[in-house]
């Protein structure tokens, strides 16, 4: 704005010269260099104007800038990031530069080094390829761990993480999710030697993983990568050439599993009868005592009853008693033998053939 | 010929920016930087910023990256204090820290950078070497001591390569080792492998008899516990029983005063119960009623 007076002014200093030469030719040579000059200036206007527009930038949601005014980082920690949400500006290059960093986004590292030999597709697929036992192990192919008790496993680890210090991971590192992912091979390998084998493959899964999560975060810290963990996933089997005993082993806890099942069943069943009997011997002799005691109250009732009859007539109560129940009772009896007395007054002999279920069926009387 | 203003800005300003591309450099946050004047190494910088200098040819200003690289070295053999064969692979964390003494040894070669880690991994190989024979297996790998004894070699390698660095003058710090592989020979391996199967089928065997036993354990507890309850029931129907017993000899007083008529009852009594179910009952003439064939000839008699 402030150059169009300028080019007014200039106007009236260009026309003086323009008055003493006569030749139309000069005249029409000075009229174009006016108008070129003219062009010129306009363009330039418009490239300063562009240069210095050109300093504007806008942060993505996901991103955090950072200025660096002659290639130093202009603010310290926290306050030279810059947000999304605003429009920014920087001096064009060379006096500042803008560096952008995905900050929110997850980032992901995998360590193998303690995993067997795999084709992508294996991977993939999740296939195991077979190794069968007595094949060595090839330490530069497939990659294991050594367990504290000095035995030999694969592990694989997958680490997420943020990062929480830009500054730190893209100004201080060359690459610095390789050497994230140093870290937590290191982490993998140096937690690995402190666990034993059955720890890390079934008894103490998740504590082995957190132990790798912890010294993943310490090394993190100590070498301060500038991120943020966010999980850690590890996953551990045992080598291939050993899948065979293994195997048996996972097959004879199954097996004891089983039997300690039967084994409390059994246990159930048998305390539950028992107390079901226990119970019912209880009730019985509940019942027992209540009809012995109503039993011989309603006797001694009855007694009393018939005690006055019998005072009065002793022999003859008898009797009649004797012979009524006799009565009464041989009515109930299968088979009445009569032994009448000899007359020579000697015992007679008497043979009888008692079949076997008559047998059997006095015995159970007896008790 | 009439000056313009404008024109004059601008021209100044040309020349003041040519100027600075001669005179003035900078040296980036990841970057530390070298003037050599006349091709002799006089100024390190190792502060971001905007700095002078004279124009090329007289000075000229060599930029190096100053951020953490990240090396590993190939898988190397050494032998422990036990005369274990131990295969190791570490990675170091280095930057140039001085570039003064890096510039002569290095920026003169194609690939300063890799031509210092090919230094390194020499260093590194004999800072390895020493420390692995130090120690024993059992240091590297136990469960004691919650992994102190690793990071503690982990340190002395680390040490070692920092004092080698330094009496060397590289230029280089060491920020971080640590071993990313650490394995044993193919055929010790697999000696590893037939103690781990032997273990395996030991392991296998104790749970297998290890059910076994304890099943057969709760087995006999239940057994035992059933057994217990059973007596203990019994005992309680004993106890019960023996109450109703008393309860019912506070009747039995009843019976006392006339135990000639009570005795009787009782037996008639046991009599009617004893004879309920099918019997044969063999008698003779004495047994009331049938004392009335007495003296009678019957024909049962003279059969």
């Amino acid at each position: 704005m402030n150059d169009h007076p300028h080019s007014h002014d200039d106007s009236p200093g260009l026309a003086v010269p323009a008055e003493t030469p006569v030749d139309a030719g000069s005249q029409a040579l000075s009229e174009a260099l006016r108008s070129s000059f003219a062009i010129i200036r306009v363009v330039m206007i418009v490239l300063i104007v562009v240069f210095f527009a050109s300093g504007f930038f806008t942060v993505g949601p996901s991103q955090r800038a950072i200025i660096l005014r002659f290639g130093k980082p202009l603010g310290e920690g926290e306050n030279a990031l810059l947000g999304p949400g605003k429009l920014h500006w920087s001096f064009p290059y060379p006096i500042d530069e803008c560096v952008k960093v995905n900050i929110t986004g997850i980032q992901q590292v995998d360590s193998a080094v303690g995993w067997y030999a795999q084709t992508p597709t294996e991977r993939l697929s999740g296939i195991e390829p077979p190794a069968p036992a007595g094949t060595p192990m090839n330490p530069a192919v497939d990659g294991y761990v050594l367990t504290a008790d000095n035995n030999i496993l694969h592990t694989r680890a997958t680490l997420r993480y943020r990062i929480n210090d830009p500054i730190r991971y893209v100004f201080n590192f060359v690459n610095a999710s390789n050497a994230v992912q140093n870290t937590l091979d290191n982490a993998l390998l140096s937690t690995a030697s402190q666990f034993k084998v059955d720890d890390v493959l079934t008894l103490d899964v998740a504590g082995f993983q957190v132990a790798v999560r912890r010294r993943v975060m310490q090394l993190v810290e100590q070498q301060e990568l500038g991120i943020a963990v966010e999980q850690c996933v590890v996953q551990s089997i045992r080598p291939r050439q050993l899948k065979e005993a293994f195997d048996r082993v996972t097959d004879a806890a199954q097996t004891r599993g089983k039997v300690l099942n039967e084994a409390r069943s059994y246990e159930n069943q048998v305390t539950n009868r028992s107390s079901a009997d226990a119970e019912s011997r209880i009730n019985l002799a509940q019942s027992d005592r209540a009809r012995l005691v109503s039993d011989v109250a309603a006797q001694a009732d009855r007694f009393q009853e018939i005690l006055p009859q019998y005072q009065r007539q002793p022999s003859l109560f008898v009797q009649q008693r004797l012979t009524e129940t006799l009565g009464r009772v041989l009515t109930n009896v299968q088979d009445k033998i009569f032994v009448a007395e000899s007359l020579d007054g000697k015992p007679k002999e008497l043979r009888l053939l008692l079949n076997r279920e008559l047998i059997k069926k006095a015995e159970e009387q007896k008790p | 010929m009439k000056r313009n203003p404008l024109t004059l800005v601008i021209g100044v300003l040309l020349i003041f920016i040519f100027g600075l591309w001669l005179f003035v450099f900078q040296v980036r946050t990841t970057e530390v930087a070298v003037v050599t004047t006349f091709g002799n190494p006089t100024r390190p910088i190792t502060q971001p910023g905007a700095y002078l200098k004279a124009p090329w040819p007289i000075q000229k200003v060599w930029p190096l990256d100053k951020r953490v690289q990240n090396f590993e070295d190939k898988l190397t053999e050494g032998l422990t204090r036990d005369s274990f064969n131990l295969l190791t692979t570490v990675y170091v964390g280095w930057r140039i820290t001085d570039p003064t003494a890096f510039f002569p040894k290095f920026v003169g070669s194609a690939n300063p950078i890799g031509e210092a880690e090919r230094q390194l991994e020499q260093l590194l190989g004999n800072a390895k070497s020493s420390v692995i024979g130090k120690h024993r297996l059992s240091d590297f790998i136990s469960s004691t001591g919650n992994g102190t004894n690793f990071l503690a070699i982990e340190n002395e390698i680390l040490t070692t390569l920092q004092t080698q660095v330094s009496a060397n003058n590289y230029g280089l710090g060491i920020e971080f080792l640590g071993f990313k592989k650490l394995q044993l020979p193919s055929n010790v391996s697999q000696s590893v492998f037939d103690r781990m199967t032997s273990e395996r089928k030991v392991l296998a065997d104790q749970l297998q008899y290890e059910g076994e036993a304890e099943a057969q354990k709760i087995r006999s507890d239940a057994d035992r516990k059933a057994a217990e309850m059973l007596s203990s029931a019994e005992a309680q129907a004993t106890q019960i029983k023996g109450m109703g017993e008393a309860e019912a000899a506070k009747s039995l007083a009843a019976f006392q005063k006339n135990p000639e008529l009570a005795s009787f009852l009782f037996r008639l009594n046991a009599l009617e119960g004893a004879l309920k179910e099918r019997s044969i009952l063999v008698f003779d003439q004495n047994t009331p009623p049938f004392d009335l064939f007495r003296g009678v000839s019957t024909n049962l008699l003279n059969k």
